[in-house]
């Protein structure tokens, strides 16, 4: 799956006036890419995301996932293109009074039917049961599959949000700085565990760990006020660049 | 294995309620029923608008606003009797926090809940109907019940709110030597007073809505005027007076809703109201005596005239003693076990009427399942949102009491009309209580869901109704110990069941029978009370006590 937009502007009702989030961006990603966008807090990162899970509809320009225009996407070719997609928050917001083991069965929902999701809800489908729970023991959850959501730590729920993203079995994986919550020895190997599963899936992550971007991700993109300032293989960011896109306003 | 039991017993419990209850839906249908629903329908208009009509609209409207008024007040001044006394933890002999469970003291505690718990659990229909008989026709009555079983919910609902202060001041004071009224006014009164405020106001939304019913049994204002219209077939006069009834409902909501102050909504148990904060001013000069002639005004409308009628207290004295003692020959006692049957069968199967008819309309009701954020807003939409709205809130500005005359229009006299009055009602509060809890749903698990590609229904089913569900059925089980009582008060405008045998027994003048089925009424609801507090577990740590919950939900 690839992601094409161009001149991509989104701007916000604010209570004091109309926000501009993400100013003019052109950026082509192709399938099978892993690519970290970087930049400080308020760049754009987050509503570049929601845009490319398609919650969100640029207001002027162009955005094309897998050759598709999202704008003129509706119910359920819309609904079909973002089960492709699947998406690993910061804070993960799972159900909190649904178990671990439903939560990561929710990655298949969107290929339910209404009958089947009802019936789902009190007596799941014993396939899609032992799919979730292989992917709870891949994240090395199962012995917590019974545990209500709002019973795990935070980077428990971060590996429940993971196995969701595994039964779900998309073709892209969008991060938004998953890793920020959690203390440095979870961090390494929640991104080992990210990197084998999206072994063969598109990848892009939005990171505030420089290190982690570089040493990990091919190709690194700096947003910064809502444009693109640099797009670049990781050997290229120099510390120079990376100055320039974490430098305070009014040059401080 | 247990699961299924259980199922069983509840299966077998809801068909013998559905046969104590004396469903027949084949009398929706009768022919000659129809036809006076008709005939009723027809009448309702053109509402009766001329002047002479309206005047008398008027003088009923301020008689029960006035009626409201004085119970709220004089409610008040004894919860908070109740409440002070009803606060164990102020009452304990010796050291304030050690528990001990004995003594005069905590006695004391005991006693003040006890009598709130038999003064709220006998509905006010029921102590007006008693009133009637003591104090002669006229608003008296009526305010006199409305201030008694008012004072029993406050009186619970203050000691609860005193209870729940943060002890920190409290130790500290009596640490440092202060008697326990000196405990109370200086360290639980200042911290309670915004609640308590908040939760008087709610009280007085429920005291208009029960001033207005209260009228059916002989003790003025709308309700004495719908009751007389309802018999003299002026159908007219009914639409006007039951739109004058919901205007005050309205302005009376509104200008409390303003006195509390903002109010903030709790996410998801819709009762954030122990945080809204109500501000204390001072008031300004001049308006204290403008408050103290208004109620003075009330207290009149109210009727406190007739107590100084010569022979006013000797006539409560001796209806006072013909309650005593109450009649409980094992043959009176043995007829009661029907109408016990039929009044509980009425308000399980009228609660499920409710529950499913209020589920039905919260759907349609609830903006977000409504207004997809990604969807244009389609107008066939909007129209179903407004439409499930707005019959919600025509179902519940409706009593329970003026459904019952309406359903006995359709269905006859019996149990049936009483189980088609609960339950219509009952789907108004409810519909409106299940739509506001879904859309009070932390919306960032189902905004997940979305971008997994959930439909909107299927973001309902696994997004917002686990995380809703446990609140739902918290208030369809308060609802259900509400039509307990509502059922005992159907049955006294002919819908069957304890109402019938009690106004029976009154109109008839056996005073110690009507004792025995009050004693009856009491126990019933306690025991029923004693079951749902067990029955509900709300595991959420919760802002409001559960007293007060209910009390925000009657309001609803």
């Amino acid at each position: 799956m690839s992601f094409d937009l161009q001149g991509v502007r989104v701007v916000y009702p604010g209570r004091a006036g109309p926000v501009q989030a993400l100013d003019g961006v052109t950026l082509r990603i192709a399938t099978g890419e892993r690519v970290a966008v970087l930049g400080p807090s308020g760049a754009g990162k987050s509503t570049l995301l929601r845009l490319l899970n398609a919650t969100l509809r640029p207001t002027s320009g162009v955005l094309r996932i897998h050759g598709r225009d999202s704008a003129s996407l509706r119910g359920r070719d819309l609904r079909r293109l973002r089960r492709g997609i699947g998406t690993i928050f910061q804070h993960p917001s799972l159900v909190p009074p649904l178990s671990a083991l439903q939560n990561a069965l929710c990655g298949r929902i969107a290929s339910w039917s209404l009958l089947r999701s009802v019936r789902a809800l009190v007596a799941p489908p014993p396939d899609e049961v032992r799919l979730a729970r292989s992917a709870l023991a891949t994240v090395g959850l199962i012995e917590r599959a019974g545990a209500r959501a709002d019973e795990l730590s935070g980077g428990q729920q971060q590996r429940v949000a993971i196995a969701r993203v595994l039964v779900q079995d998309p073709q892209v994986v969008l991060a938004d700085e998953p890793f920020a919550s959690l203390d440095p020895g979870l961090t390494v190997q929640l991104a080992d565990l990210l990197g084998r599963v999206c072994e063969k899936r598109t990848l892009v992550a939005m990171l505030h760990d420089v290190q982690l971007a570089v040493e990990r991700f091919p190709r690194i993109v700096g947003l910064r006020s809502g444009r693109v300032l640099f797009d670049l293989p990781a050997r290229e960011v120099t510390p120079g660049r990376l100055q320039d896109l974490y430098a305070r306003e009014g040059g401080g | 294995m247990k699961r299924a039991v259980l199922g069983g017993a509840v299966g077998a419990a809801f068909v013998l309620c559905w046969m104590g209850a004396g469903i027949q839906p084949s009398a929706l249908a009768d022919p000659a029923n129809l036809r006076a629903v008709g005939g009723f329908a027809r009448g309702l208009f053109p509402p009766d608008v001329s002047p002479a009509f309206l005047r008398v609209v008027g003088e009923a409207t301020v008689r029960t606003l006035g009626i409201s008024v004085a119970g709220t007040v004089l409610s008040a001044i004894l919860g908070l009797l109740l409440g002070v006394l009803g606060t164990a933890s102020l009452w304990r002999r010796g050291p304030l926090v050690e528990v001990d469970g004995r003594g005069f003291a905590s006695a004391l505690s005991v006693g003040a809940r006890g009598l709130a718990r038999f003064l709220r659990s006998v509905p006010d229909l029921v102590w007006a109907l008693l009133f009637v008989v003591g104090f002669g026709l006229g608003p008296l009555p009526g305010t006199l019940a409305l201030a008694v079983s008012y004072a029993g919910v406050l009186g619970r609902v203050y000691a609860d709110l005193f209870e729940a202060v943060p002890e920190g001041p409290v130790l500290a004071l009596h640490s440092a030597g202060a008697s326990r009224l000196q405990v109370f006014a200086a360290a639980i009164w200042p911290q309670a007073a915004g609640s308590v405020t908040a939760y008087t106001l709610y009280s007085f939304e429920c005291c208009v809505r029960s001033a207005a019913v209260l009228g059916f049994v002989g003790a003025g204002g709308i309700g004495a005027e719908i009751n007389l219209s309802m018999r003299l077939f002026e159908y007219g006069q009914v639409t006007t007076l039951l739109a004058a009834f919901v205007i005050l409902v309205l302005c009376v909501d509104a200008l409390s809703r303003a006195l509390r102050g903002r109010f903030r909504r709790n996410a998801v148990h819709g009762s954030g109201v122990l945080r809204d904060v109500v501000e204390l001013r001072p008031m300004r000069r001049g308006l204290p005596i403008l408050w103290a002639l208004l109620l003075v005004a009330a207290f009149g409308q109210a009727g406190f005239g007739a107590l100084l009628a010569p022979g006013a207290f000797q006539h409560l004295g001796r209806f006072a003693a013909q309650l005593f003692p109450p009649d409980v020959s094992p043959a009176f006692l043995a007829s009661i076990l029907g109408p016990l049957w039929q009044t509980v069968a009425i308000s399980v199967i009228g609660t499920a009427l409710g529950m499913l008819l209020g589920g039905a309309l919260a759907l349609p009701a609830a903006a977000p399942l409504m207004f997809d954020p990604e969807a244009a807003v389609r107008p066939v939409r909007a129209l179903f949102y407004a439409g499930a709205r707005l019959t919600l809130a025509l179902l519940r500005s409706i009593p329970e009491l003026i459904w019952v005359l309406l359903c006995i229009l359709a269905v006859g006299l019996g149990p049936f009309a009483g189980v088609l009055a609960l339950g219509l009602h009952t789907a108004g509060v409810l519909g409106k209580l299940y739509a506001e809890s879904l859309e009070e749903v932390p919306p960032d698990a189902v905004e997940e869901l979305r971008g997994i590609g959930a439909s909107g229904l299927q973001r309902l089913l696994w997004g917002a109704w686990p995380q809703a569900r446990e609140t739902l059925a918290s208030y369809t089980l308060l609802r259900w110990e509400h039509n307990l009582r509502a059922s005992t008060v159907v049955g006294l405008a002919g819908g069957g069941g304890l109402g019938l045998a009690l106004y029976n027994a009154v109109q008839l003048g056996f005073y110690d029978r009507a004792a025995t089925l009050v004693m009856v009424v009491f126990l019933l609801v306690s025991v029923t009370d004693a079951l749902a507090h067990r029955l509900r577990r709300r595991p959420a740590a919760e802002t409001a006590p559960d007293s007060a919950l209910t009390l925000v939900a009657e309001a609803g």
